[in-house]
């Protein structure tokens, strides 16, 4: 019988992955998510598509707000950034596809010095506040300058070609979501593991303390907002990609709060926890809507007429009732259900 | 030179209506030291229900007032009582997070109990126009002025001289040592919820008077922020201040620079303030002891 949960060195504490059935089931995601695109059909493929890309999005802005407790408000902005990087990159100046997912991160990497910077004084509501105006600027700036963005038109983009391989079809493009999500994910956790990610969670759990300690607040605070931005950026690009369409339309201020809802949902501060709140909230307006038809046909035509209305009122309520009921998101759960399972029928 | 003139008057009109909701956000900052991101959605509500009740019930400028202010109050204690007292003693970034959903409920909700449409508030008055030395000016306008400048004056009196003023800002200084005093916090904050409803509904009756109602009201709240950020989050007459010198900034940038620095003339200038001020200008510094 298992007894416990023993890790005699630091190198076991820090491990990704620590036991032979967590490498045993991820590399069974692994495969699934690799035949999956052959398996489902264009409607559930457009899904996975979506949630491989808000992946992306979530861990990025994981990093700033559940990693370094630096609310953002303004997330979209580097979304927008990033989706309009890579279409004037490549649609416009016609440079390869990887030319423009390297623009697609440093341009909004660049803008996150500007609005982070000003940022490193204040705190808390002030900063979420100020991201919140970066957004708004943003948007205004890219429907300014005309000769570059095409303003209030937007930008055609198509699907990439990179080393002769043709992205066009849904499923070799969710491959290439696929391998853009894997390897934040394997970024982002090897960020937490490491020194700099040792820094942020001090910085998020004791800002003073982390100071009497030796950690430079403004480096690392930036070092944050940077890394934040490029991955956001990146996710942008994937999603003009999909939308094959960029606008300042296309990117409404509702994406900022739907990432922090995917964050507090999953669980802040957690990358398993943006993973699963990602598939949760994406996911959550297709399982109402399959619900409600089952009750009748009628409650279906209401969800059809007021869909975008009651999708985001569902928004709203799943961050109301996990942040009242379950506050430490789906990977609380998961982790409580984990120990109730070891220990049952003892408490702990 | 005129059309100065006309752009600062035009400023004044708008930013008193900003000031309107900057000091709803202030007044809930003050005693529970949170922002209400659903501020916005909470003075269209009270614009939608005055619409509602010009429409159905009577267009006097006395029952629609009055069933506005009603409304709003009652909006503000529900609201504090199912949603926001459940979370007293969270964390403040929780419950942040609450106000922000229930931003997002109540905007679709909105967008689902009325139509998309827009919508003129029409109780027979507040349309016309008065010629002020060859300036038109419409009388909602001055109206909505004149009511920011008496509010800003009464809510001093109120947290200068009444017994219940000041239990707020004891509330608003410190929770416990107010609770040890007798003073029971979840009144005020019932309390600062209702008054910031009617104070911010307010604004939005009169920009309802003044403009139109329409689904994308609620970016008034989005564009209140600078203001009560500009005046200091828990400075109430600054945030009113604020809402002024936002509006102003906004029309001079918005006639001068061209109609996109309009829309962001407000939050360049926030950032601007807080770069030199990270607390407002009239808001209290944040002294922390370790």
């Amino acid at each position: 019988m298992r007894t416990g949960d023993y890790r005699q060195s630091y190198g076991e504490l820090v491990a990704l992955i620590d036991s032979p059935p967590v490498w045993l089931w991820s590399a069974v995601l692994l495969l699934a998510l690799i035949a999956a695109p052959y398996l489902l059909n264009s409607y559930a493929l457009s899904f996975l598509m979506i949630i491989l890309i808000t992946v992306t999005g979530a861990l990025g802005l994981n990093i700033l707000t559940g990693y370094t407790g630096l609310i953002s408000l303004g997330h979209v902005g580097f979304l927008v950034t990033g989706a309009y990087a890579y279409a004037v990159l490549v649609s416009k100046y016609h440079m390869p596809p990887l030319v423009g997912f390297l623009g697609a991160g440093i341009v909004p990497a660049l803008a996150s010095l500007i609005v982070g910077a000003p940022s490193l004084r204040l705190k808390g509501l002030y900063l979420a506040i100020t991201t919140l105006a970066f957004s708004f600027i943003i948007n205004t700036v890219i429907l300014e300058m005309r000769w570059l963005t095409n303003g209030a038109r937007g930008i055609q983009v198509q699907r990439p070609e990179i080393f002769g391989i043709g992205f066009d079809g849904d499923a070799a493009f969710t491959y290439l979501c696929l391998a853009i999500a894997a390897l934040t994910l394997f970024a982002t956790l090897n960020i937490r593991r490491s020194r700099v990610g040792r820094a942020f969670v001090a910085i998020r759990d004791n800002d003073t303390a982390a100071r009497v300690m030796g950690i430079n607040l403004h480096a690392y605070k930036l070092f944050a907002f940077v890394t934040s931005a490029f991955i956001t950026g990146i996710a942008g690009a994937l999603y003009g990609i999909y939308l094959s369409f960029v606008s300042v339309e296309g990117f409404p201020f509702l994406l900022s709060i739907e990432a922090l809802a995917i964050l507090i949902v999953g669980g802040l501060g957690s990358a398993l926890g943006a993973v699963l709140g990602t598939v949760l909230i994406v996911l959550l307006p297709e399982a109402t809507r399959l619900v409600f038809s089952l009750f009748s046909a009628q409650m279906d035509a209401t969800f059809t007429t007021g869909a975008q209305e009651l999708k985001s009122m569902l928004y709203g309520l799943v961050i109301i009732l996990f942040l009242r009921f379950q506050p430490r998101g789906l990977v609380g759960a998961w982790h409580d259900v984990k120990r109730t399972w070891v220990h049952w029928p003892l408490r702990y | 030179m005129q059309y100065l003139v006309q752009l600062l008057i035009s400023g004044l009109a708008i930013g008193a209506i900003y000031g309107l909701i900057a000091m709803g956000f202030a007044v809930i900052y003050k005693s529970t030291g949170l922002v209400n991101f659903a501020q916005g959605e909470m003075t269209m509500i009270t614009a939608y229900i005055a619409w509602t009740i010009s429409t159905t019930v009577s267009g006097n400028v006395f029952v629609v007032a009055l069933g506005a202010i009603l409304a709003a109050v009652l909006l503000g204690l529900i609201i504090e009582r199912l949603v926001m007292r459940p979370m007293l003693g969270e964390p403040v970034f929780a419950t942040v997070m609450v106000t922000i959903g229930l931003a997002v409920i109540l905007r679709s909700a909105i967008n689902f109990i009325w139509d998309a449409y827009p919508h003129g508030l029409d109780i027979g008055m507040g349309r016309g126009i008065v010629h002020l030395g060859g300036i038109g000016v419409r009388t909602g306008q001055l109206a909505v002025i004149a009511t920011l400048l008496l509010l800003l004056a009464a809510i001093w009196a109120f947290f200068r001289y009444s017994k219940v003023g000041v239990a707020m800002r004891a509330v608003a200084a410190d929770d416990r040592t107010a609770l040890l005093m007798g003073i029971s916090a979840t009144k005020v904050h019932a309390l600062a919820w209702a008054a910031s409803s009617v104070i911010a509904g307010i604004g939005g009756v009169f920009f309802a008077l003044s403009y139109d109602l329409s689904p994308a009201m609620f970016q008034l709240g989005l564009k209140a922020f600078p203001a009560t950020i500009l005046g200091g989050l828990d400075a109430v007459l600054g945030s009113g201040l604020g809402g002024l010198l936002i509006g102003i900034t906004e029309n001079l940038a918005g006639g001068y620079l061209g109609s996109g620095m309009k829309e962001v003339a407000g939050f360049a200038m926030i950032i601007v303030v807080l770069m030199v001020r990270p607390f407002g200008i009239f808001g209290e510094r944040d002294i922390e002891r370790v």
